[in-house]
């Protein structure tokens, strides 16, 4: 039982291996604006946003006030 | 430009009524006489061209994969690294000036008055500072 399961498991996994590489040769006749710019498009996006985050998040003086602990060293306070 | 036609295949409804090419020229004509006849005699060619006849795209070609998705998300990034442009704006335009409690000077002094209180000694801020060495806790 276990034999005949692996191997019908085997055919259908080896005729769809075929498929797709007839396919990725099939389909790369003509290029839709997705096979031509999709990498570009979101390498390009990507970069953007990380900047722009990166930058206003440190940059543009934005109070996160995070915690003293191990950044802030202590002032004297109450030397009047 | 392709006629308008009433043909729309998809994946939940492969085979609808109206075949995909309805305008036949005379050679595709006279293959749709010969299919009336015995199939036996069709050749390959001619069962290919009479399969294109009725329908748009095989199966595997309608199910293909896309890189519609990269461009999607590149758009989705764009547009979420444009929010932080609008937000650069409002720092500059709109956010009131920081209060004093928020200057870098009043925090030392209000970290070293919380020291002295020993505020949260057990598990919080005290507990974290070492009073013999003067500094925080490694």
């Amino acid at each position: 039982m276990f034999l005949l399961t692996r191997n019908a498991l085997n055919r259908f996994k080896i005729r769809s291996i075929q498929q797709i590489r007839s396919r990725q040769s099939h389909e790369n006749h003509s290029q839709d604006f997705h096979d031509k710019y999709g990498n570009t498009v979101l390498a390009s996006g990507t970069a953007f946003c990380v900047i722009a985050w990166v930058f206003i998040a440190t940059q543009i003086g934005i109070e996160w006030n995070l915690s003293p602990v191990g950044r802030v060293a202590p002032k004297e306070w109450n030397d009047e | 430009m392709p006629p308008y036609t009433n043909y729309h295949a998809q994946r939940s409804y492969p085979m609808p009524d109206e075949p995909f090419c309805a305008e036949l020229n005379a050679e595709q004509r006279a293959l749709k006489e010969k299919e009336k006849g015995s199939w036996t005699q069709l050749s390959h060619a001619e069962k290919v061209a009479l399969y294109r006849l009725q329908f748009h795209e095989t199966f595997a070609e309608m199910n293909r994969r896309s890189n519609e998705w990269k461009t999607v998300m590149g758009c989705v990034f764009f547009f979420f690294g444009f929010t932080a442009l609008l937000i650069w704006w409002q720092r500059v335009y709109v956010f009131p000036k920081k209060p004093i409690t928020l200057t870098d000077e009043w925090k030392a002094q209000q970290l070293q008055r919380i020291l002295d209180m020993k505020g949260n000694p057990v598990q919080g801020l005290a507990s974290r500072w070492d009073y013999e060495k003067k500094e925080w806790k490694k």
